[in-house]
């Protein structure tokens, strides 16, 4: 079972670092380096770096709101007839 | 001054200078890169704290031990407890 802890914390841990390096080379970095360096093959135009964590904030808020309705809805209770 | 007005107060001052630096309010006319760079920081400080958010929970889920000592002292107490209530009449 602590294999289990283990390896899901760890690869959490490796994603966020690799998340992190890959969107502040592309925020920070890439502006300063030269528009032929072929650095800039790997990054998508910037315009993206903006849209693209707006885009998985929403899907976020979507989760969130599905996830809450799901157990709303689980948890209804039907009203008593007197 | 309370806390609240003090957050506000400095969040409103980052706001500001980042505006002011974003869209080139004052006409400082600061070379394009910078500007280019300055722009996207909100979301980026934002995606940075996400990032170490989720690093600071997978690092803690990763690390999670076992505590042998509090668990066999957890069991002790039980049974003290149970016994304890059984003589004082509870049928367990």
């Amino acid at each position: 079972m602590f294999l289990v802890l283990l390896s899901v914390g760890m690869s959490l841990v490796v994603f966020s670092l690799v998340l992190f390096t890959y969107y502040s080379v592309w925020v920070i970095v890439l502006p300063f380096v030269d528009s032929d360096h072929v650095l800039h093959k790997y990054f998508l135009s910037r315009e993206y770096s903006v849209i693209l964590p707006g885009i998985a904030a929403v899907v976020l808020l979507l989760c969130i709101g599905a996830f809450t309705a799901v157990v709303m809805w689980k948890n209804r209770k039907p009203k008593k007839v007197d | 001054m309370t806390k609240l007005l003090e957050w506000l107060f400095g969040v409103s001052f980052v706001l500001v200078a980042w505006a002011v630096v974003s869209f080139d309010l004052l006409d400082l006319s600061l070379p394009q890169t910078y500007r280019e760079v300055a722009w996207p920081m909100p979301l980026y400080l934002l995606v940075s704290f996400g990032c170490y958010s989720l690093a600071t929970v997978g690092y803690r889920v990763a690390t999670f031990n076992d505590c042998e000592e509090a668990a066999k002292e957890l069991q002790e107490q039980i049974k003290e407890a149970k016994e304890d209530l059984r003589k004082k009449g509870l049928k367990m």
